[in-house]
């Protein structure tokens, strides 16, 4: 799995591409961490490149969501592939990560929240 | 005078531990001379007249470093290394060849055949010591890396007993299969992962005709996972629940297990069907949180699955995990199962998939409950071309029958 950030107003997004499961779940950890300890209050997760989320996936996406709101941020996630998204739906996940096919969608929707 | 503990451990204080050298040379003048070289560097030495002999000294007193002479009758020296490199008990030994005409050609062939390094007949006393020195250095390496590899062999076995053990508790959560209640039958399956899984369910008696029932599944696999769903597990016993929860609702419990087990550090967590059987009322009443493994076989053959698109436990302290009630008749069986049931992949990745269950199912009919049972696990490990599943599995079925006799 391979992570790259890149700045926004008002966030950070992170493109992620690769699979995001218990065998990378350190290696995505430690990006969203650096990424929230630098006082980011909304983290923008690309999905588009990313194939397969396992059941230790599901787990760390909420796990982000809630660190992210303890320090008054919002995790957003952009443009997931069909399977990943039908995963996410099965476990009602867009209820804590609200999910956008466009980065400026997803930008406004946090706007609007804040 | 106070008697100070040893630092570097009772072994290697005072008795400096003496390394074997093996000679062997059919030759007794040159084989006495090099024996009494090495006796003087402090060496044990044990001489052997030929190559058969020396292969049994070699295996009798697996010495430390053996010399070995290149030219001999019969077992030469290179086949002398054949032999020991193909020998599983004797292949790490250190074998250092002796020979007098030390042509680069030669010494490859030596090298390839399996010596270890060269020494000329010609050295002088220095680079036999220097050669000799540098065998024993390789020699207690692998000596180590043995010891070290024994030790870890050792250490996983004892791991492996007690974690056989803790799957033997495990299991003996699990409830027996049979009458629940009078018209209420249960058959299941249990396929941990490693041995110890983080799938478990069990049986709620709620009273003379009512009947709790749940299946969990934690995520992550091993240790860990057991000792979490162990922990939900006690949560979801009868008193406690009755305690805590104050209800037999299967929402009420599955809100109130959602505030006690949030996601761990690492991001696990559990997912759930909890279900409740009333055979006064007929009813089935069930909650569930992001599982997806539940359905309904209806006696006419119709399967209802009992799928919601809801958070698993722990994902968010302020769900409210709703009921739902459907009617049951007598003949109708549910199904409460774990994805790595319908997740087991073939060979080509391809997943067994929930249609191919439905079908399995379907195909089976009228058969027993436990003939089902078993022979859905069958399907899934004939597809995926092995026993052992890649996630845990499991699967409890529960037929309701006529009781108006």
């Amino acid at each position: 799995m391979q992570t790259k950030e890149r700045p926004v107003p008002n966030g950070v997004v992170l493109e992620l591409s690769g699979d995001l499961t218990y065998a990378n779940r350190e290696q995505f950890k430690t990006a969203v961490e650096a990424i929230r300890q630098k006082g980011c209050r909304h983290l923008i997760l690309n999905m588009a490149e990313v194939r397969f989320v396992d059941s230790s996936g599901l787990g760390l996406l909420a796990l982000v969501s809630q660190n992210f709101k303890l320090s008054q941020g919002q995790v957003s996630m952009l443009k997931p592939q069909s399977y990943v998204r039908e995963i996410m739906s099965l476990a009602n996940i867009q209820k804590l990560i609200p999910v956008y096919d466009n980065e400026l969608d997803a930008l406004a929707g946090h706007q609007r929240a804040a | 005078m106070p008697t100070l503990p040893s630092l570097t451990g009772p072994s290697s204080i005072g008795e400096k531990v003496v390394q074997t050298v093996l000679v062997v040379d059919d030759e007794p003048t040159a084989r006495s001379a090099l024996a009494a070289r090495l006796k003087r560097l402090g060496y044990r030495v044990i001489e052997a007249v030929d190559g058969k002999s020396g292969l049994e000294a070699l295996r009798r007193e697996r010495p430390d470093l053996t010399i070995l002479d290149w030219m001999m009758p019969e077992i030469d020296g290179p086949s002398f290394c054949e032999q020991v490199r193909q020998d599983p008990e004797l292949l790490t030994s250190q074998i250092l060849m002796m020979t007098s005409h030390d042509q680069p050609a030669q010494i490859a062939e030596g090298l390839a055949r399996g010596a270890d390094d060269f020494l000329s007949k010609a050295a002088s006393k220095y680079e036999i010591t220097a050669r000799v020195q540098a065998g024993m250095r390789a020699a207690s390496l692998i000596r180590r890396l043995e010891d070290v590899t024994e030790e870890i062999r050792r250490k996983q076995e004892i791991l492996k007993r007690e974690l056989q053990s803790a799957a033997r508790y495990v299991e003996s959560l699990l409830p027996s299969p049979g009458t629940l209640l009078p018209g209420v039958q249960m058959a299941h399956a249990y396929r941990p992962s490693l041995g110890l899984g983080g799938d478990l369910f069990n049986i709620v008696p709620w009273g003379d005709r009512v009947l709790g029932l749940y299946l969990l599944d934690a995520s992550g696999h091993g240790v860990s996972a057991a000792l979490r769903s162990a922990s939900l597990a006690t949560f979801l016993r009868r008193e406690n629940l009755l305690r805590h929860v104050g209800s037999t609702d299967p929402g009420a419990i599955l809100t109130e297990a959602n505030k006690q087990f949030p996601l761990t550090e690492d991001g696990n967590y559990f997912t759930i069907i909890f279900a409740k059987i009333d055979s006064r009322t007929r009813t089935l009443s069930y909650a569930t949180a992001g599982h997806n493994g539940a359905f309904l076989q209806r006696s006419s053959g119709e399967f209802c699955w009992m799928t919601q698109p809801n958070l698993p436990l722990g994902f968010d302290g302020s769900t409210i995990y709703a009921t739902t009630d459907v009617m049951i008749t007598s003949g109708d069986r549910l199904y409460l199962l774990s994805d790595g049931l319908y997740e087991a992949p073939n060979s080509n990745g391809e997943l067994w998939g929930q249609n191919r269950l439905e079908e399995t199912i379907h195909r089976f009919g009228i058969h027993s409950l436990a003939e089902v049972v078993s022979g859905a696990i069958a399907e899934a490990i004939r597809w995926q071309g092995h026993e052992q599943f890649p996630d845990d599995v499991a699967l409890m079925g529960v037929e309701v029958m006529d009781t108006d006799v």
